[in-house]
């Protein structure tokens, strides 16, 4: 028996292959919308993993750093490293910004780091690590700055000196590292004229100034210039200690949160990405809707131009199955094409998305199967016509 | 002795029922011998596509009885399970239009009948070529169908009746769209199949040209036949 699915295939391959096209461009949106959430969750896994931390110490009743704002002081770390089983700890703070380059403003996540200890970016791709405690960035490839270029962040300047990959925010922003305490004039200290402002204010309550206690009004003004803190204490444990029993000590007696490695997956992955992943959801839904109805009306209307012939096959003895199972091929074959240019295209324009698109083999098998189970399903309208189809209107009047 | 190839009698079609009821055949007569081409001539709404549908077994007359080569069919009901086989292997239709099937070509066209069979891709093609050649349409094989003329795509319809060798092959006004020389041709082709394979083929026409090649013609008027020597044999 020959294919009779695939003879008209050939015979009409131009409407074929352009309907598979613009399937297969729907098909590759649907996987480029999977691979952006894969990406979202696999750039949480990355920068979980890049700072080497075991533990994220954090503001109490909050998520923080990542996904709500948190404050901790910057010498907790003293009495974080009094733990049994904590072996180092690092401050670090995060801020969103513009930075200035070249002209252009760059949106990025300016993160303070103490060089040497957790929350340092593990892998650079190019440079070297900032040696110099004032003025010296490590910068993500993705913020388009190389080594040596020069960035303006608010009243200094510094230098690249290395550079990371796949060091992005949860929102998309590359990172740029810079020493904890310039990160903190940047994000804490007041500027020059608001310090003025304050120590006149303070000067002029009765409460700090008295004329009975010299000194106090200095000490009072000295606290609040330099009131600091941090958005996280990264934790490196001892190699025998338990993360849990450490989290659960620090909780209990230093009136600070600590989450674990598996905690902050969580955070990340179920409550931070949680909304894009349903507007995801939602956008494969619509779009597996849409390519059934596409794929059914294309189906439906070639098998309508048919009719004539499949009366001819009816009458000289070809069985229902016989038409069911060319016209069901056909959906399928028109699927196939879709997944192949859909699978194509993903992967020819994931580089140009500004998000990082991780396509999966796993998540391109279940495409395949999904492009076909819709495939199949929408040409059940199709067969249905055409079993309809009386043979007897072959021979006509 | 030998059978009637095609034995109908006293056979009725009713379409729809009550005040719509609309009475097509009203009792028809016929016998068609082996090897033997008759004509079926009369008005237009007269029955004759009814009567080829109901004897092809695409519609199910009234009541009657039809049998072919002595096995009864329809004996006011169908009398045999596999109407669809019954199509397949022991008639063969002929349209007032080739239509055939455009995704195929010629050799396949023809071939698909065998192959629905069952039989293998090659035999079936291999017999479809003989059966092309047959029909002096041999050199257009390897054609698709859209390139042939209006007359060899009539031949090629031919060769996909007779392909399976059917005892008898169903023509409602074959050579209608063709000129009067080509509809000639495609009379003498029936007519030289039917003494080659001994077929009973009956032929629906109103076509002038054609009517005085017929030895034995059926009229049919208002869903009756009357049966007519033909001009041929009194020739
Ligand atoms: N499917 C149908 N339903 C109802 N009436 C029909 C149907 N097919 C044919 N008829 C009627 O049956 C009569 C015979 O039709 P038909 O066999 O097609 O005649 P012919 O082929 O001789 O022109 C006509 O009156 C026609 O209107
Ligand atoms: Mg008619």
């Amino acid at each position: 028996m020959i294919n009779l699915a695939g003879r008209d295939i050939l015979y009409g391959w131009g409407k074929f292959v352009f309907t598979g096209l613009g399937l297969g461009l729907l098909v590759g949106l649907t996987l480029s919308m999977a691979g952006i959430y894969r990406g979202l969750v696999d750039d949480g896994k990355v920068l979980l993993e890049n700072v080497g931390a075991d533990l994220w110490v954090v503001q109490r009743d909050t998520l923080g750093p990542y996904a709500e704002p948190s404050n901790v002081r910057d010498d907790a770390y003293r009495t974080l490293l009094g733990v049994r089983g904590v072996a180092e700890a690092g401050n670090v703070t995060y801020l969103t910004m513009q930075i200035r380059h070249e002209g252009s403003d760059v949106r990025v996540m300016l993160v303070g780091f103490e060089p040497g200890h957790p929350g340092e970016p593990g892998y650079l791709v190019a440079g070297r690590p900032i040696t110099r405690s004032h003025y010296e960035a490590i910068a993500d490839v993705k913020t388009g700055l190389r080594l040596d270029d020069r960035i303006r962040i608010r009243r200094h300047e510094y230098t690249v000196v290395g550079l990371t990959r796949r060091m992005v925010s949860s929102g998309g922003d590359p990172m740029v590292f810079v020493p904890l305490q310039d990160a903190q004039e940047v994000q804490f200290l007041k500027d020059n004229d608001a310090l003025v402002n304050e120590r006149a204010r303070t000067a002029a309550n009765p409460a700090f100034n008295r004329p009975g206690v010299p000194g106090l009004l200095e000490a009072v003004q000295a606290s609040q210039a330099s009131s600091r803190t941090v958005n996280v204490v990264m934790l490196r444990l001892a190699p025998n200690a338990d993360e849990i029993v450490v989290a659960r000590e620090i909780r209990r007696w230093k009136h600070l949160e600590a989450y674990t490695r598996n905690d902050m997956d969580e955070i990340l992955v179920a409550k931070l990405i949680a909304t894009s992943a349903k507007q995801i959801f939602m956008f494969l839904v619509i779009l597996a809707v849409v390519s059934a109805a596409i794929v059914a009306f294309i189906i439906y209307t070639m098998t309508l131009n048919k009719v004539r012939e499949i009366a001819v096959l009816k009458l000289i003895g070809a069985r229902n199955r016989t038409i069911a199972g060319m016209i069901l091929q056909q959906a399928l074959g028109l699927g196939a094409i879709a997944f192949v240019v859909g699978k194509t295209a993903a992967t020819l324009w994931a580089p140009i998305f500004p998000k990082y698109v991780l396509l999966l083999p796993g998540d391109a098998v279940l495409g395949a199967v999904l492009v076909l189970v819709i495939c199949a399903f929408a040409s059940i309208v199709a067969i249905r016509a055409a079993l309809r189809v009386d043979p007897a209107t072959a021979i006509g009047g | 002795m030998v059978h009637p190839a095609i034995e109908i009698s006293g056979l009725t079609k009713r379409y729809g029922v009550g005040d719509a009821a609309v009475d097509a055949l009203k009792g028809v007569d016929m016998i068609v011998r082996p090897g033997e081409v008759v004509g079926l001539i009369g008005p237009s709404g007269s029955g004759k596509s009814t009567l080829l549908k109901c004897l092809g077994a695409v519609i199910e007359p009234t009541s009657g009885r039809m049998s072919l080569a002595g096995e009864t069919i329809y004996d006011n009901g169908w009398k045999v399970a596999d109407l669809r086989a019954l199509r397949r292997d022991r008639i063969g239709f002929v349209f007032q239009a080739p239509y055939l099937i455009p995704f195929l070509d010629v050799t396949d066209n023809v071939a698909l009948l065998p192959m629905l069979a069952g039989m293998s891709n090659g035999k079936a093609r291999d017999r479809a070529r003989q059966m092309l050649a047959a029909l002096d349409v041999g050199h257009r094989a390897q054609a698709q169908v859209p390139q042939l003329s209006g007359g060899e795509q009539q031949r090629v319809a031919i060769a996909r009746a007779l392909v399976n060798q059917p005892p008898i092959i169903l023509a409602d006004e074959p050579t209608a769209p063709l000129d009067s020389e080509r509809a000639l041709t495609v009379i003498r082709i029936l007519n030289e199949m039917a003494q080659r394979f001994g077929t009973a083929i009956i032929v629906v026409t109103h076509d002038e040209k054609i009517i005085p090649t017929f030895r034995r013609i059926y009229h049919i008027r208002d869903g009756r036949t009357y049966e007519q020597a033909g001009e041929a044999r009194a020739a």
